[in-house]
């Protein structure tokens, strides 16, 4: 981990929010991005949950094995080398927050705007809240969890993010 | 190709969201003759029928499966991680 934090104008600093009939789009704030390499044989992921919950971070399942930790505030290089020695043995964190941008897409036609940029189900009853997968969104790859009944959280790499906003904005514009 | 594939982790995806790697051979012993191993890197059987693949779900999981698919029908027999084996069969 570098001891000095790379400060970055936000990738989608200059968009506002898309706001239309029954689907919003909003950039997050870039605050902590930390992906989660967990070895399941090391202790219960209980214990790892509640150490990201006290750190001010929501777990976001990604693969076997791994986790994204989100939170919307930048966590200081002390408390992170902290946070990474507490879960040692058992996880080891790389620090994304640079490298990856959420965006919230939420209201009652959300599912259907993402639906047409993925082939995932998005029927709340097989994508429940707190479901969460790695999929295409046309031609970029993103990481979508249901944070509510009708919102959703996308994941994406830092320099894909204004790609997908553009075509978040597009694809919602008949609700406009 | 196959257009749909059921992803073990991931349920059934667009071909894709899937990168496919090649034939799944075992590996031949490191001693193992020349021609053996000539034979496991560069030649195919390039069968009408049943056929064994390494995909990897890139833009999903991210894991390696192992598919198996008829390359006349595309109809996808099974999928699996290809962690769940240590060895395939070809
Ligand atoms: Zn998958």
């Amino acid at each position: 981990m570098s001891e000095f934090r790379v400060t970055l104008s936000p990738a989608l600093g200059g968009r506002a929010a898309v706001s239309r009939k029954g689907i919003s789009v909003e950039a997050q704030p870039e605050g902590t991005l930390l992906h989660l390499l967990v070895d399941p044989t090391m202790g219960d992921a209980v214990r790892l949950a509640a150490d990201l919950m006290a750190a001010g971070l929501e777990l976001r399942p990604l693969t076997t094995g791994q986790w994204f930790a989100v939170g919307d505030t930048a966590l200081a290089h002390a408390d992170l080398a902290a946070l990474s020695a507490t879960l040692k043995p058992q996880a080891d964190i790389v620090d994304q927050s640079h490298g990856r941008v959420r965006i919230i897409v939420k209201g009652k036609m959300a599912a259907r705007v993402l639906s047409k940029g993925t082939a995932v189900d998005l029927d709340i009853a097989v994508f429940p809240v707190g479901h969460a997968t790695t999929t295409l969104f046309g031609h970029i790859s993103a990481h979508v969890t249901r944070i509510g009944e009708d919102a959703f959280e996308l994941i994406v790499l830092r320099g894909f993010a204004e790609s997908l906003w553009d075509e978040l904005a597009q694809m919602s514009l008949e609700f406009s | 190709m196959a257009s749909l594939v059921t992803c073990p982790h991931c349920g059934k995806r667009p071909k894709e969201e899937f990168t496919v790697k090649g034939a799944a051979l075992t590996r031949p012993a490191v001693d193992a003759a020349q021609d053996v191993w000539f034979d496991y890197v560069y030649l195919r059987d390039n069968p009408r029928g049943a056929y064994q693949e390494y995909w990897h779900h890139t833009s999903g999981c991210r894991r390696w499966l192992v598919v198996t698919r008829d390359t006349a029908t595309h109809e996808i027999f099974q999928c699996h991680d290809a962690a769940e084996r240590g060895e395939v069969t070809a």
